[in-house]
């Protein structure tokens, strides 16, 4: 009893008061866990698998662990346990990126999210009310978290507590279960083994001497000579066994945009398979992405070919978004015109241009099924009659009518300031006029050739192609020229009301003084 | 009989919600000239295709501009087919037009009047695309095709291609303009308009299509 009431530094009860509310998502055995997803297999693969680094068994699935197969086990022990064992050298740069995919979708749940360590992830639940929900907000908000790790391809388990060190022993012992309320975490944490608190084996050991099994047993001791007789790390355990850890999250931040790739079982041939890959690939970018608030703009996708080289197709979409049904729209279509020279062993898929994903800017925002039709018919177009045949069109200030637009990316946004009739675009610089005379609704390609026919110096008629048209009215010359630095040029506008053709834009060409039809009032 | 068109758009709706396809926000798309929608019920009708048919300075153009700028105002977007290439999109801004939300398709292969006609089946197979889309609520096809013409290079008859297109515009519920020079391919089973170049504004008349006399005039205001 006396043990109970020992607390140096006033009430317990209050200890807890500073500590962060932490939801910890552990990945059991993530080295195989990693291996066994980006095979590219279905479901979990039916052979047992074990990760070796150094001759050692770093972790191993359910299958090896019924086998006899332990963690800590020489990889030769292990092979003699278990008949038929897969063994994969350990790759911790790729677990390390798995941890940090994953870290970026759950930025999608919470405002910080900490990498603890090669197997948990710390986000933090503080803002979990506000999402709404009430009294089981942080209860949904662990249930979505799995979700996330699920839709990356990975299982994981969630614990809510106050305090990362506590989320993170109680995750990692598997004593989810229910969010654990502040004052609880002292109680919660009391049955976990000592193990489960991280503490060095000596420390351990010499406690498990003094009779000192689990978490509460520890949190029971008294603080005087604690210090003394196991150092700063028993210090530590005793503080986190007391549900005492105020100490806040470091918080992982995303650098490049995110790319995920996955290696085929076996090279493929046709567009089916691929769109399967692809499908997951997609899933885990868009939760990516979505997780910092972006959207894609431009996906790049390669595919590596079995015997030589790699294709690379980048698709642009027409508005930055995060769904990936959305993207697997384009890419079918993409993938659909594309010829590949052979079979596909690995497919990446990179986001290239990442961009805020607007919700308002979109004229079709309140329409996503528009918006998908949208990219799908844009897909299609751009990938049979190239990039360049599909344009909006951007005016420039110009006075040479060819000259006076360019084509631009076509988003579906609204302009800026939609014009209205009869308030015709602002007149190129140095122009006095305010209000430009009409332009053509159709412009030649190429101007064609007139030749005028008249009588006392006034034309009457045209010819165009062996082809006499009256002129049945005719305005005042417009002078356009200019471009003196490069292709100078001087022509006299005018518009024609042509029998049979109706109002034409004909010029003069000063300084040659030949006649050009150029485009129709149509 | 209005109680049995009542029951045709009911079982419409039914059957566009099972489709789950996106609702026709307008049934149709007016084209800003009182007369003209008068000629059309109300406006170009969404899910069909009308023929706009005039010589090459006939105002034929500004008038699909024209409904252009109203579906724009509903925030749609639009789309034009440019076969000929000679669509000039900074005369469409002053008539209302927001080139931003216009998606012009222009193929390579267009060829102009000098060059002669470019093989318009590109062209002919974008604009299914974008009618079937459902992206789009007007679509303008300017596309050079001569009466009985083949596309060149495929088997199917122009007058086949055409035939489809007035599928798509059904499966996308968009309108689709054809702009059509006296002389060229004519799609069948379509309402076509004449539209000749009047004192001020373009004369536009209803031609060929049942129920409306051919000789039935009107002026635009």
């Amino acid at each position: 009893m006396q043990l109970e009431l020992s607390a140096p530094d006033g009430a317990p009860a209050r200890s807890w008061a500073g500590a962060p509310r932490v939801l910890a998502l552990c990945l059991p055995d993530l080295p195989v866990q990693r291996v066994a997803r980006d095979r590219g297999g279905g479901p979990a693969p039916v052979a047992p698998l074990a990760v070796v680094a150094d001759g050692q068994i770093v972790a191993c699935d359910a299958a090896a662990r019924a086998g006899g197969v332990r963690p800590g086990d020489s990889a030769v022990q292990a092979e003699a346990a278990c008949a038929g064992l897969a063994l994969v050298p350990h790759d911790a740069a790729a677990d390390r990126a798995a941890l940090e995919a994953l870290a970026e979708a759950l930025l999608a749940l919470a405002p910080a999210v900490e990498i603890a360590d090669a197997g948990t992830l710390l986000l933090d639940a503080s803002a979990a009310p506000l999402s709404g929900g009430g009294a089981d907000a942080e209860a949904r908000l662990a249930a979505r978290a799995v979700d996330v790790a699920a839709g990356m391809g990975l299982r994981a388990r969630a614990a809510v507590a106050s305090g990362r060190g506590p989320a993170r022993a109680l995750a990692r012992a598997g004593r989810g279960g229910a969010p654990v309320p502040p004052e609880r975490t002292a109680a919660a944490l009391a049955p976990l083994p000592l193990h489960a608190l991280e503490l060095p084996e000596a420390v351990a050991a010499r406690l498990r001497a003094l009779g000192v099994r689990d978490a509460g047993a520890l949190a029971r001791l008294p603080a005087e000579g604690l210090a003394h007789r196991f150092g700063a790390a028993g210090v530590a355990a005793w503080r986190l066994a007391r549900g005492e850890d105020a100490t806040p999250l470091a918080p992982f931040t995303p650098v490049s945009l995110p790319v995920e790739a996955v290696e085929l079982e076996a090279p493929v041939e046709s567009a089916e398979p691929l769109l399967f890959a692809l499908k997951r690939l997609c899933d885990r970018l868009a939760a990516r992405l979505a997780g910092r608030g972006l959207g894609a703009s431009r996906l790049a996708l390669v595919l590596a070919l079995d015997l030589r080289g790699e294709e690379r197709v980048t698709i642009a979409l027409a508005a930055p978004s995060a769904a990936a049904s959305r993207w697997l729209l384009v890419l079918r279509e993409r993938l659909a015109a594309l010829r590949l020279p052979g079979a596909v062993a690995a497919v990446r898929l990179e986001v290239a241009e990442a961009a805020p994903a607007p919700a308002e800017q979109l004229a079709l925002a309140d329409r996503p099924e528009q918006l998908a039709a949208l990219d799908a018919v844009l897909a299609r177009l751009a990938a049979r009659l190239g990039p360049a045949a599909v344009f909006a069109v951007e005016p420039v200030a110009l006075h040479r009518p060819e000259a006076a637009y360019r084509p631009a990316p076509f988003a579906g946004r609204a302009g800026a300031a939609p014009r209205r009739p009869g308030r015709a675009p602002a007149p190129a610089s140095g122009c006095e006029q305010d209000e430009a005379p009409p332009r053509p609704t159709r412009l030649l390609p190429a101007p064609l050739p007139l030749v005028a026919e008249g009588e006392g110096g006034r034309v009457t008629a045209l010819r165009l192609d062996g082809r006499v048209l009256a002129v049945e009215s005719l305005t005042p010359p417009e002078r356009l020229a200019g471009e003196w630095w490069a292709q100078p040029f001087d022509r006299e506008y005018r518009r024609a009301r042509l029998a049979g053709l109706g109002d034409c834009w004909i010029f003069r060409d000063v300084t040659s003084g030949r006649l050009w039809l150029h485009g129709f009032f149509d | 009989v209005p109680d049995q068109r009542q029951l045709i758009e009911d079982l419409r709706e039914r059957i566009r919600r099972i489709e789950r396809r996106p609702p026709p926000c307008t049934r149709v798309v007016p084209a800003g000239r009182p007369a003209v929608d008068a000629l059309l019920g109300g406006g170009f009708p969404r899910g069909s295709l009308v023929e706009l048919c005039g010589p090459p300075g006939s105002g034929k153009t500004a008038l699909a501009a024209s409904a252009l700028a109203r579906a724009g105002d509903e925030g749609a977007l639009g789309a034009w087919v440019d076969g000929r290439g000679e669509l000039y999109a900074p005369a469409l801004a002053p008539l209302g037009v927001d080139l931003a939300r216009l998606l012009i398709v222009r193929p390579a292969s267009t060829g102009g009047r000098a060059r002669g006609e470019g093989s318009p089946r590109d062209a002919l197979w974008a604009a299914e695309a974008l009618l079937a889309s459902g992206a789009f609520a007007v679509v303008v096809l300017d596309v050079p095709l001569a009466a009985g013409a083949r596309a060149r290079g495929g088997g199917a008859s122009a007058e086949a291609m055409l035939r489809r297109l007035g599928g798509a515009a059904q499966r996308g519920g968009a309108a689709g303009l054809w702009l059509a020079e006296p002389g060229a391919a004519r799609i069948p089973g379509v309402v076509r308009l004449d539209v000749a170049p009047g004192p001020g504004e373009p004369v536009v008349r209803r031609a060929g299509a049942p129920g409306a006399g051919a000789g039935r005039a009107s002026h635009a205001a």
